[in-house]
């Protein structure tokens, strides 16, 4: 029981932080298409910057991980 | 690096200025400045202003622009024919080049106009062709009686068909012929066969519906059906006949005079580029003065240059470059070969001041390391360095080329952690190697891996860190540096902190590093005010961001061995090594993209907000 509470919070950890940079990306990558659409220019800056809301599940993996390797 | 840029004055005779304007364009160094109040002191500027153009100036001018627009619309009219370059030099001949342009002008315009009518003509004839021959395939040889009546519409596509078929049964109730044909210009054309009785009303109905109906030319109409296809036939072929000895006749005098005229043109352009370059050249009395900047290791050759045409006659004075300057100096950077193609990188960025620092050495060095660490796969990477070997190899230059040379190197890191990491195409690849990996297994080896990855990010935040200290001392921004400092030294106490309860040893306790931090926190307010605990915690999630070269790693290294074991599950050795070719080829895609677009967020978003300040002045040097 223990070690399915633990998985399960790990799951948590991970699976809510997936949600939201996958909300805040799908938010970045329509606005992003829309620049890109008008200055083509901007396509670098736009990649980036849609790699930024990553660092939230990056952090959910970490956290997940010290739940599970702890 | 940021090329080191001078302050100059050059001063000359105004009779000089256009000459003195050509050889600043044929050196391309040196970029003027409209602003002189950052150039002449405050007593000065009374005697200086901008340079006002004479009666002569602007009649010449004019006239050039006026010649300009007439050679553009030549070229414009001509057919695009390969010439010869011309060496004509148009300057003594400017009036009779005038009078001749004007003339050919006309020409041009005609032989266009012609042109345009002969086309229009056969897209009408070739639609009422096309409308003839379906009317000519409904009723064979017979000649179409007066109880019929034929209309033909112009069709968007075949849903409009068979909307217009819909509305027609409608209407008639059945007693109607639908056919459709292709003409020549692609638009699709239908045509009704009807009885005159109802013609009228299908008519009316066409027009409100907005079908447009397909009209007869004039000559047309009113000629028997027979001698009305003949007829349309026969004019398409004079028509077309007609076309071709215009185009023959444009190719001519293309080939004659667009040398001529692509030769003016440059030589206009160039000329009139001088002409809106001096609205940047101020005045005296005396002379006209250009105020600007030049690269510092090019002030020297732009000096001796215009001294050896001028015999003396103009001046070049290096200015004073002040503190007040810093933020309108232009920028330029300039970088060795190796980290040349890194600036495709640094581009994307917004271009950094002239008193701040250069992305491109940092990204040049670290890019790389990020990548290879990331991607970590011998295979994965030698097929990396094909790739980019190829590119370089059928391009000399240029962005792909740069992108190639960039990926060269990352993907010579990538090999080098491969074996570090022992993976050859997946783990399994990597245990047929007779070398022994020198770190562990990344699949298995998560928590040693990520504390690696956070080390790194320590050290990175670190130096930037370290480097924004430096510009802060230099620009003598004493508070801005006390906060780096304290923040220094607790990110570095926290850090020994988490070592110290990560890994426990008798020599590296936790408390004196505690007690540290706990002193240095009221420095934090002192040094960065009440929102500085807060810069603070942006430093710690900065660091803990670089959890991502573990986790880029692990996936990538994950997908490998994924890639191995489907290939594995075939049980067949052709359709095993079709599918591991396939899902190694996605890995490796996957492993290109993620790796450079992560080292590049951690650079751009981790590293240099800590050091690089934006808002620098591209320079833009006048040239040929």
């Amino acid at each position: 029981m223990e070690k399915a509470l633990i998985c399960f919070a790990a799951a948590l950890a991970i699976g809510l932080c997936a949600i939201a940079t996958g909300w805040a990306q799908s938010r970045i990558g329509a606005a992003g298409a829309g620049t890109i659409a008008e200055r083509p220019e901007m396509t670098g800056t736009i990649i980036i910057m849609l790699a930024i809301p990553e660092t939230m599940v990056i952090l959910g993996f970490v956290v997940a991980a010290m739940i599970l390797y702890k | 690096m940021i090329a080191r840029m001078s302050k100059l004055e050059i001063a000359g005779p105004k009779e000089r200025l256009l000459e003195v304007l050509d050889v600043i364009r044929e050196l391309g160094v040196f970029q003027p400045e409209p602003e002189v109040g950052y150039f002449v002191a405050a007593e000065r500027q009374g005697d200086i202003h901008l340079l006002i153009p004479d009666q002569g100036t602007m009649a010449e001018r004019l006239f050039l622009e006026n010649l300009r627009r007439m050679t553009c619309r030549i070229i414009e009219l001509l057919p695009a024919v390969e010439t010869r370059a011309s060496l004509l030099d148009p300057l003594p001949l400017l009036d009779t080049i005038a009078s001749v342009a004007e003339r050919h002008l006309a020409l041009c315009r005609d032989l266009d106009a012609q042109r345009t009518a002969r086309l229009s003509e056969i897209n009408e004839l070739a639609r009422c062709a096309a409308l003839l021959g379906a009317i000519e395939t409904l009723v064979g040889d017979l000649e179409p009686h007066g109880s019929l009546e034929f209309i033909g519409v112009t069709l968007r596509d075949s849903q409009q068909v068979e909307r217009l078929r819909e509305g027609l049964t409608r209407l008639t109730g059945g007693d109607f012929t639908l056919s459709t044909s292709i003409a020549a210009d692609g638009a699709l054309i239908g045509l009704i066969a009807t009885p005159a009785a109802g013609s009228r009303r299908i008519r009316q109905a066409l027009n409100e519906e907005q079908f447009p109906e397909l009209p007869f030319p004039p000559a047309l109409r009113d000629l028997p059906f027979p001698e009305r296809i003949r007829l349309a036939r026969e004019r398409i072929a004079v028509a077309d006949r007609e076309l071709a000895e215009l185009d023959l006749r444009r190719e001519i005098f293309a080939r004659r005079w667009l040398p001529f005229y692509r030769r003016i043109d440059q030589w206009l352009a160039e000329r009139l580029a001088l002409f809106s370059t001096s609205s940047v050249v101020h005045e005296t009395g005396m002379c006209f003065v250009i105020l600007g900047w030049a690269p510092s290791d090019a002030t020297a050759g732009l000096a001796r240059q215009l001294n050896g045409r001028f015999r003396g006659e103009v001046a070049v004075d290096e200015l004073q470059l002040l503190e007040q300057d810093l933020g309108r100096v232009p920028v330029a950077l300039r970088n060795p070969p190796y980290l040349r193609p890194f600036e495709l990188f640094t581009r994307l960025l917004p271009l950094p001041r002239y008193s701040s620092w250069d992305p491109t050495p940092f990204i040049g060095l670290f890019f790389p390391i990020f990548f290879g660490m990331m991607l970590g796969d011998a295979g994965h990477g030698l097929v990396l360095v094909i790739v980019a070997l190829l590119v370089m190899r059928r391009r000399r230059s240029g962005m792909l080329t740069d992108a190639a040379r960039i990926l060269l190197v990352s993907a010579g890191f990538a090999v080098l952690f491969g074996i570090l990491f022992g993976e050859f195409f997946g783990e399994a690849g990597g245990h047929m190697l007779p070398i022994t990996p020198l770190l562990p297994e990344r699949s298995s080896a998560i928590m040693p891996l990520l504390m690696f990855s956070m080390a790194l990010g320590v050290f990175h935040v670190l130096l930037g860190l370290l480097i924004g200290l430096i510009t802060a001392l230099q620009r003598h921004e004493r508070r801005d540096a006390a906060g780096r400092i304290v923040t220094i030294c607790l990110l570095l106490c926290l850090a020994a902190l988490a070592a110290s309860l990560i890994a426990p040893a008798p020599w590296l306790r936790s408390t004196p590093f505690l007690v540290a931090a706990g002193i240095l926190i009221p420095f934090l307010f002192l040094s960065g005010g009440l929102l500085a605990p807060l810069e603070l915690v942006k430093q710690i999630g900065n660091i803990v961001s670089y959890a991502r070269i573990m986790a880029i790693g692990l996936s990538s290294a994950l997908l490998a061995n994924v890639a191995n074991h489907l290939a594995g599950l075939s049980g067949d050795v052709v359709l095993g090594a079709l599918a591991a070719i396939v899902l190694h080829a996605v890995a490796i895609v996957l492993g290109t993209f993620a790796p450079a677009i992560h080292a590049l967020r951690l650079h751009f978003v981790e590293f240099f907000s800590k050091f690089v300040e934006a808002g620098g002045r591209r320079f833009e040097p006048l040239h040929k």
